[in-house]
């Protein structure tokens, strides 16, 4: 392997990982307050991946004001769902399992009825910025990863920065470990949760139209944030920073090993390595075990 | 200034209290006593707004105060909960933070924020540090440090006592004493009743969801029954 190799893979990773840092905070910060797997973060995924071609080929085409409208526009499907799904299983004080069903259950009809509408059909992006690229000495890279890379590290930066120095990004966090006491306090309880939707669905938005961007659109668009999910895993649950910085080793083991062995090895190779670290390190990068999942 | 007046409130078919009433003075430290299970938290949970009455008002200042948690906060009645519920999540300082939540100018926050340091010095030394990591005692402090965070008028405070050595709890009674000649008015439910009987203005005595008793504070302490009761015999 010679370094130029190693360096374009780095950077091709990077970017991909990128998009599965985003997604796996986006699936984490809902299962830190409420503590279940939230597939129906694939859901708004899949739905802003559309979006976004709506929005790309019809309204805007420039890709910045397109993002950032599709970006918002999951954030309110996804407080949405909250709302109308979610809500009624919490104020009834359902087990974990049901809210866990609940969001499959959602990723399902979406994806069902995504293929029954438009799974014939195909949904390309405009050009914007797909073919240029720029190159530093012998590495070409793609200015609409390098884009994308930026856009998700301000995208994180800004997020760890609301949680971190706001009163209401502290209630989210304190939530996290307690959601009965923060109403002691003068906390809204349901406004922190929906706020909670309204981050991950931007989240969702985003990666849903990097997805739909450098992929193809498809229904089944939103089964790509098993790669966050799993980012989150290892990362270890709980763990925000964890997942992101898993999201990008993540992605960059898959540039380098489908740049060795080929695509469709790649995936094998991938699930069966993070069955033995989890085995290995149950934890995951951050060792923070917890024990409530759903 | 504040009334609680026939609240009976249930949990699914198990009524928790039948009808109860107190009241509270501005000024005043009034305690609860009661055994396990008495009916204490659920009391002091109505007050917060955190269980919704069957029946009964809670009044503060003559106006209803059964409304939900955030308005109760606003209001200036704020709770210590039982077990401290201290986040540990998240730093020391966020946690006295976030008792500030619902006062919107920094300044304000800051001014509340150094008045807490100077009743509790430690919670300024330990700032950095995650809100599980501090001691029991610790714990108690930045509980009540939280709550005080937002200023409140009237402060409740659900067995402060709880699973803390002697002297931890000496020194919190004392903090109590001393944020009440400061005009804070407290109400403190307890099962170290002889402690809390000690310090209050005016007590209630409760089992099973009823009071059955009440009086001054030191008065009631001489109550034989209550004696018998709660107090572990005569001393
Ligand atoms: N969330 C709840 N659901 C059902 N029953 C409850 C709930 N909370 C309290 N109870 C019941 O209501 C009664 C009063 O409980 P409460 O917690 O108010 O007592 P307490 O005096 O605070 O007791 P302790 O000293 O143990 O804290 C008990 O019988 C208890 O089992
Ligand atoms: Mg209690």
């Amino acid at each position: 392997m010679n370094m130029d190799f190693i360096l374009q893979q780095i950077l091709n990773g990077v970017s991909l990982g990128g998009v599965y840092a985003l997604e796996a905070v986006g699936f984490g910060i809902i299962f830190n307050i409420l503590k279940f797997s939230n597939f129906s973060h694939g859901a708004v995924l899949t739905i802003c991946a559309y979006i976004g071609f709506f929005i790309s080929t019809h309204i805007v085409s420039q890709m910045i004001p397109a993002l950032v409208i599709t970006a918002v526009l999951g954030g309110f499907i996804a407080v949405l769902l909250e709302k109308l799904v979610f809500r009624p299983i919490r104020i009834k004080k359902r087990p974990l399992t049901y809210f866990f069903v609940t969001s499959i259950t959602v990723m399902m009809i979406v994806q069902k009825t995504f293929s029954a509408l438009w799974g014939r059909y195909y949904f390309p992006y405009p050009e914007m910025m797909k073919s240029a690229v720029t190159s530093f000495g012998e590495l070409v890279v793609s200015k609409i990863y390098l884009m994308m890379l930026a856009i998700t590290a301000i995208v994180l930066l800004g997020l760890t920065i609301f949680l971190k120095k706001t009163k209401m990004g502290i209630a989210i966090r304190a939530a996290s470990s307690d959601s009965w006491a923060p109403a002691l306090m003068g906390v809204d309880t349901d406004f922190i949760i929906s706020l909670t939707f309204f981050i991950a669905g931007i989240l969702a938005g985003i990666t849903g139209f990097f997805l739909g961007m450098t992929y193809t659109v498809t229904p089944f668009i939103g089964e790509l944030m098993l790669k966050g999910i799993i980012a989150a895993i290892i990362g270890g649950m709980g763990s925000l920073g964890g997942g992101v910085i898993a999201g990008i080793l993540l992605g960059i083991t898959e540039s380098i090993i489908v740049a060795k062995v080929g695509a469709s090895v790649t995936p094998i190779l991938i699930y069966l390595s993070i069955f033995v670290l989890l085995l290995v390190r149950p934890q995951g990068i951050s060792g923070k075990l917890y024990a409530v999942k759903a | 200034m504040l009334e609680v007046k026939d609240l009976v409130v249930t949990y699914g078919g198990i009524t928790a209290l039948h009808g109860i009433s107190l009241k509270l003075q501005k000024g005043q430290i009034v305690s609860i006593v009661g055994a396990n299970g008495a009916g204490k938290s659920t009391t002091i949970n109505s007050i917060s707004g955190m269980v919704s009455p069957k029946s009964g008002k809670i009044l503060l200042d003559n106006e209803s105060l059964i409304t939900k948690p955030r308005k109760i906060v606003n209001r200036g009645v704020v709770q210590v909960p039982e077990g401290r519920r201290i986040f540990p999540s998240i730093s020391v300082y966020e946690n006295l933070i976030l008792g500030a939540y619902r006062i919107k100018s920094k300044k304000q926050t800051e001014k509340s924020l150094e008045k807490v340091y100077s009743w509790f010095p430690i919670l300024k030394e330990r700032g950095n540090q995650g809100g599980g990591t501090l001691s029991g005692g610790e714990q108690q402090m930045l509980a009540i440090g939280r709550a005080l965070m937002s200023e409140p008028k009237i402060l409740l405070l659900d067995e402060p006592s709880l699973g803390l050595a002697p002297l931890i709890v000496l020194e919190i009674f004392e903090l109590l004493q001393k944020l009440n000649n400061e005009g804070l008015t407290i109400l403190l439910v307890e099962q170290n009743a002889r402690k809390a009987l000690s310090i209050s203005d005016y007590a209630y005595v409760m089992e099973t969801g009823r009071i059955v008793a009440e009086g001054e504070g030191r008065l009631i302490m001489d109550d034989p029954v209550v004696k018998r009761a709660y107090l572990g015999g005569t001393e």
